[in-house]
């Protein structure tokens, strides 16, 4: 029960920490920002150790049944330890060339299926310029089918166009660049308005665990997470007040530029 | 202060408008009325043609950083599954989804599930598959091979559901993706559903971040995807559609709210300082 009254203390403080960054970077915010890095790293490190033990060791189809073939990716997996030695380095490279290889083989295989032949054929088939009913306007919130093609066609010709150097955007082709340049940026105010909206909605999350978060004790002392923001928005001044109590910091010298290595010849 | 000086004032006047702006409708929720979109829509339809005893897959592929909007799309299609009587798999192939996953199934089939009698049958949770696209490939030809052993460290030859159905992705009848980067939706496309059948032999329903949506369309328009669920709307038109045939909590209706207010507030910044930088240009100051 102290551990739950800790989480909502810790996790208030954090909050307000990070937040105050918006006012302006300080101790606080720097601290709370290497604490979420160091915490994420040590924890995605512990749970990968943990998985690669039980993925190779534990179960009725692994070492501990048997199956001592999941011995050699452990070994491969162990020479990465090589990079720390001059000697050895070369046998660094035999685990990281296994890792690009096997990825490089995946990805081409599933990039041309999923990402290249699927999405031309999809584009061919859904995109009906002629036929019965195409240009039909049905109401409600089914559109005209043909002018949906009809904007999709432009706007996928005009765009890649955008992207066409071998002349210069002169004429037919300088119209056709200018309306790909639109529908670019189209697209990335779309993506700019889903970014919108997906940082305000992590900002509610945010408020809703200040406003919302309880603990109650089994005496029924209740302590809701709004009690403390106060005393973290104290804490918050006070580093403002002593960041300000202090001579302005001079920017730092730049670094020596590093000396040219003498060539051997 | 004359107009054109708007597009000048200092960032952190807005910031604590936009605090306001968000807080109001959570201290006090304006109820504002919820249109459900046709990308949830057809989530919630497809997860519903499904029959008892049919397997879903859900992956929980986000970290802490997504779980205001991620969070409540898993845990309402997890209620979804189990009101419908799906057997579903539950995992994880970013190390920190597995405790989110394991959170969400407590909250869904009860805080000691592991150890109730449904577990194994009708529900399984593997926790944290290791390999990102090699582990989800691996899960996809043969899911004991990806991982021998369930979160608390259960042979999966112990637990019928994955010893006697769900072997491979020829069992999956739907895969749940809550995703918020790589490996994500796209690699389920790449390394389990273009193996095993496309679109129709695996269907892909994904709960997605806002920021993410909009790369993904060309595969929901492709069939590839079968719907989405776009952020905390998303999950707030789920859950509405869940209050109205399940009696599911509806909890994130002052969030949708709160996210209206802060649109239409950032929306009156854009075109305040548009104003002004229009206004600062015709009297030919610096733009």
């Amino acid at each position: 029960m102290l551990y739950d009254l800790f989480a909502l203390f810790f996790g208030v403080f954090v909050t307000v920490f990070i937040y105050s960054f918006l006012w302006k970077e300080n101790p606080l915010s720097r601290a709370v920002e290497h604490l979420f890095v160091g915490w994420a790293a040590v924890y995605t490190l512990a749970t990968m150790y943990d998985a690669a033990l039980s993925q190779a060791i534990w179960g009725a189809e692994r070492i501990e049944g048997g199956n001592y073939i999941w011995i050699i990716p452990i070994l491969i997996s162990f020479m990465y330890f090589f990079f720390f030695s001059k000697k050895y380095f070369y046998l660094y490279r035999y685990p990281v060339s296994i890792v690009v290889g096997i990825m490089a083989g995946m990805m081409i295989c599933g990039m041309i299926q999923s990402n290249i032949l699927a999405q031309i054929q999809s584009t061919a088939r859904d995109l009906p310029l002629v036929g019965a009913g195409v240009w039909d306007y049905v109401g409600g919130s089914t559109f005209i089918q043909g002018v949906n093609s009809l904007i999709f066609v432009v706007a996928s010709i005009t765009a890649l166009t955008f992207f066409f150097f071998t002349w210069e955007h002169k004429g037919v082709l300088g119209i056709s660049t200018k309306i790909g340049r639109y529908v670019l940026m189209a697209t990335f105010g779309a993506a700019y308005g889903s970014t919108v909206m997906a940082r305000i909605s992590l900002f509610i999350g945010r408020l809703r665990f200040l406003y919302e978060t309880t603990y109650t004790d089994e005496a029924g002392w209740l302590v809701n997470a709004w009690y403390i923001i106060p005393i973290a928005v104290i804490c918050v001044i006070i580093m403002a007040l002593w960041m300000r109590s202090r001579p302005e910091e001079k920017p730092a010298e730049p670094a020596p530029k590093p000396e040219k290595p003498k060539s051997k010849g | 202060m004359s107009i054109g000086s708007i597009s000048k004032i200092d960032r952190r006047y807005l910031y604590i408008l936009l605090f306001i702006a968000v807080s109001i409708p959570l201290l006090s929720p304006l109820k504002l009325p919820i249109p459900i979109g046709e990308h949830a829509k057809r989530v919630y339809d497809l997860t519903e043609s499904l029959t008892a005893g049919d397997i879903v897959i859900e992956s929980f592929d986000f970290g802490p950083s997504t779980r205001p909007e991620n969070y409540p799309q898993a845990k309402g299609h997890l209620f979804h599954a189990r009101e419908l009587g799906l057997k579903v798999v539950a995992l994880a192939f970013w190390p920190s989804g597995a405790p989110i996953g394991e959170e969400a199934l407590r909250e869904v089939y009860g805080a000691d599930f592991e150890h109730s009698s449904e577990y194994g049958q009708t529900v399984v949770y593997l926790g944290y598959v290791p390999g990102n696209e090699v582990g989800m490939q691996t899960f996809g030809d043969d899911t004991s091979t990806a991982k021998g052993t369930d979160h608390w460290g259960t042979s999966l030859t112990d637990l019928p559901l994955m010893r006697d159905e769900c072997r491979s992705a020829e069992d999956f009848d739907l895969w749940a993706e809550w995703a918020s980067g790589t490996p994500g939706e796209q690699q389920v496309i790449q390394f389990v559903q273009g193996r095993h059948g496309g679109p129709s032999a695996v269907p892909i329903v994904v709960g997605a971040t806002a920021v993410s949506v909009s790369g993904m369309m060309n595969f929901y328009t492709s069939g590839q995807i079968y719907g989405i669920l776009n952020g905390l709307a998303g999950a707030g038109e789920y859950e509405f559609m869940l209050n109205i045939g399940y009696g599911y909590p509806y909890e994130q209706g002052p969030s949708l709210d709160a996210q209206s207010l802060g649109h239409v507030l950032i929306l009156a910044f854009i075109v305040l300082g548009n104003i002004g930088y229009l206004l600062t240009r015709s009297k030919g100051g610096k733009s």
